[in-house]
């Protein structure tokens, strides 16, 4: 096993913590927020927060810029529907499918790209979420295209659905936590930092890259199913790029290669976007001048600002160097 | 006759393409990134075009080069703001590069496409034409006159702009850079000015390609989204960084979209485009033309 009392280690396990904080957080606060609509506004949040935890997995611990997290979402959400819309199944079996189906479609697009980088990676992944999405919308007959589908649900209240959204993105955070603490997580960050050295000390790179794509788009899998089955319609809408592009937004305002970066970022942009809405609708301005900002300028997003304001070393090398260096 | 009414449009859409794609492929090569947000160049030009000729009600012959001058206004902007980590600490370039530049062009893109949402709203403006005759016969085939004069608009310009970058200074010194940015400025090179000449010539393509297809495709915010994507299409079927081979490789997708849209599925004709980007991705990563500059 890694040896647990390096810097990474005891770092992990503070974002672990502090993400598990915020999640009790979460649990707590239907008891103060008992309006239906800010209820349904953190699950939404939680969707987000899971398909951000996938795409970090993949870009922030992987090194893969994936320029398509929503699209697995979308074919999750899409694989449950049509199994309930053809078949009548029960969210008991569309669900599971909806994560296999993902994860299969994650594990071949993971030996696609396994081979390419930087911008031929974000090329082919880009395409690969407009080509799914334009297929799925002029697919008319089978998918009533931009109709969207009706999803039955699965319970009758609605805390029902924040307490099951929560325990599965408990679950997701825990499972995340114990992968990168393992020699995998390990062997994750190292092909991150530095591919080839990596591979020449023995990291079965096209693996564990692969491993991280299945993994990432079945975790987006499972939560585009269950947002489904929440909000009982879907739509490919729920593939657009600009879904992408928030939850890109989300890992990167939050902090990116952290754990608590994704889950912070989800719910931080989710609901203040909810609450901007009622001052002119400008969130996605606000969001995506903050995506430049924090790109630019603080590579390790809020999560790194709090642990500079703490004084603690960056874990990721600055990309800005002085123009004389 | 409908195969030469095929060939014929697909030609006039390549054209389109290459003078946006030509822009891409150029930043691709002196940057080593994909901008994307150059589809948000294309928007600001259809919208700079649009507006002032029907707001002002200037002639839209005005309004063209008014396009391009926001176009080169705004490329030099995000070039000076957002572009200079890329190369400032040229020695100190790390992995990070590529994910700098995808969070910072698509947050730039998200941005764009949002305030242009918010400010100007989001109802679709229709570009006026740049001549009035609807119909033009050309040989056997008609073709209307707006899209016909626009696409010999955006040909002379890309004619100009392939013979500018292959043999005026400026363009060997962007030329330079591009093939070694380090040996081009221990050349005394001034690399900065290249990396912001190119930059701001892209955004000013860019932006002339969205002024002239505003008749044809309205001005929205989200409207350089598909042209953008059809541009990396284009500059991986030619290879990255060529600019001969953007140019072959836009007239080859408009002809291959204008006969599969009849031929093959009217439906799916926007995805035979991504079909073949994945496919040259995969198997011939270089492009048509372009240097093999994959990383493997």
């Amino acid at each position: 096993m890694v040896a647990n009392k390096s810097s990474t280690s005891v770092r992990q396990r503070v974002e672990f913590f502090v993400s598990l904080g915020i999640l009790a957080l979460i649990a707590v606060l239907p008891t103060m927020v008992t309006n239906a609509y800010w209820q349904g506004v953190v699950i939404v949040s939680m969707y987000f927060a899971m398909l951000a935890a996938a795409w970090n997995l993949l870009a922030g611990y992987t090194g893969q810029f994936s320029l398509a997290p929503a699209t697995f979402g979308m074919i999750g959400a899409y694989v449950t529907g049509l199994l309930s819309y053809y078949y009548g199944a029960t969210a008991i079996v569309g669900i599971p499918a909806a994560v296999i189906v993902a994860g299969v479609i994650g594990l071949s697009l993971g030996r696609i790209v396994m081979r390419l980088r930087g911008p031929y990676l974000a090329l082919t992944t880009l395409s690969f979420a407009e080509i799914m999405r334009l297929v799925i919308s002029n697919s008319i007959d089978i998918t009533r295209g931009d109709l969207g589908l009706n999803v039955p649900g699965i319970f009758q209240g609605r805390l029902a659905y924040y307490y099951m959204m929560l325990a599965v993105l408990v679950a997701i955070q825990i499972g995340l936590y114990f992968l990168l603490r393992s020699r995998g997580g390990l062997y994750l960050r190292a092909i991150r930092d530095d591919e080839i050295a990596a591979a020449s000390r023995g990291v079965k790179i096209v693996w564990w890259k692969t491993y991280a794509f299945t993994l990432s788009a079945a975790i987006s899998g499972l939560a585009g199913a269950l947002y489904g089955h929440f909000a009982q319609f879907i739509s490919p809408e729920l593939g657009l790029l600009s879904q992408s592009g928030i939850i890109i937004s989300m890992v990167v305002i939050g902090g990116l290669g952290t754990l608590v970066g994704p889950i912070g970022g989800a719910f931080l942009v989710y609901v203040t976007s909810e609450f901007l809405r009622d001052f002119g609708g400008y969130q996605l301005v606000v969001f995506a001048f903050l995506v430049i900002i924090f790109g630019r300028f603080f590579r390790e997003g809020l999560w790194g600002l709090l642990r500079a304001a703490f004084g603690e070393r960056r874990s990721l090398p600055p990309v800005v160097q002085a123009a004389s260096e | 006759m409908l195969t030469l009414d095929l060939l014929i449009n697909g030609f006039v859409i390549g054209v389109f393409y290459a003078l946006m794609a030509i822009g891409l492929s150029l930043i691709f090569g002196i940057l080593k990134v994909v901008n994307f947000a150059h589809g948000e160049f294309y928007m600001v030009g259809a919208y700079a075009y649009t507006l002032t000729a029907l707001m002002l009600g200037i002639s839209p012959w005005l309004s063209l080069p008014f396009a391009f001058f926001v176009g080169l206004v705004v490329g030099l902007i995000v070039e000076r703001l957002l572009m200079r980590p890329l190369y400032s600490g040229y020695t100190s370039w790390g992995l990070m590069r590529d994910e700098y530049a995808v969070i910072v062009t698509f947050g730039l893109s998200l941005f764009l496409i949002n305030l242009v949402d918010k400010i100007v709203g989001p109802y679709a403006f229709k570009g006026p034409a740049l001549v009035d005759i609807s119909r033009i016969a050309l040989g056997p085939i008609l073709i209307s006159g707006h899209r016909l004069i626009a696409a010999v608009v955006a040909a002379s310009i890309i004619v100009v702009v392939a013979l500018v970058i292959r043999f005026s200074f400026w363009g060997r010194q962007i030329q330079a850079v591009a093939q070694n940015r380090l040996g081009a400025s221990l050349a005394g090179i001034d690399t900065a000015k290249a990396s912001a000449i190119v930059f701001s010539l892209a955004g000013g393509l860019a932006a002339v390609s969205g002024a002239l297809l505003a008749n044809i495709f309205n001005a929205t915010p989200d409207v350089g989204v598909f042209p953008a994507i059809k541009s990396y299409v284009i500059v991986v079927l030619g290879g990255m960084g060529s600019v001969p081979g953007s140019i072959i490789a836009s007239i080859i997708l408009g002809v291959l979209e204008s006969f599969g849209g009849v031929y093959i599925s009217y439906q799916y004709r926007d995805t035979f485009g991504l079909f073949i980007l994945i496919l040259f991705l995969l198997f011939r990563p270089q492009g048509l033309f372009g240097e093999k500059a994959r990383e493997v």
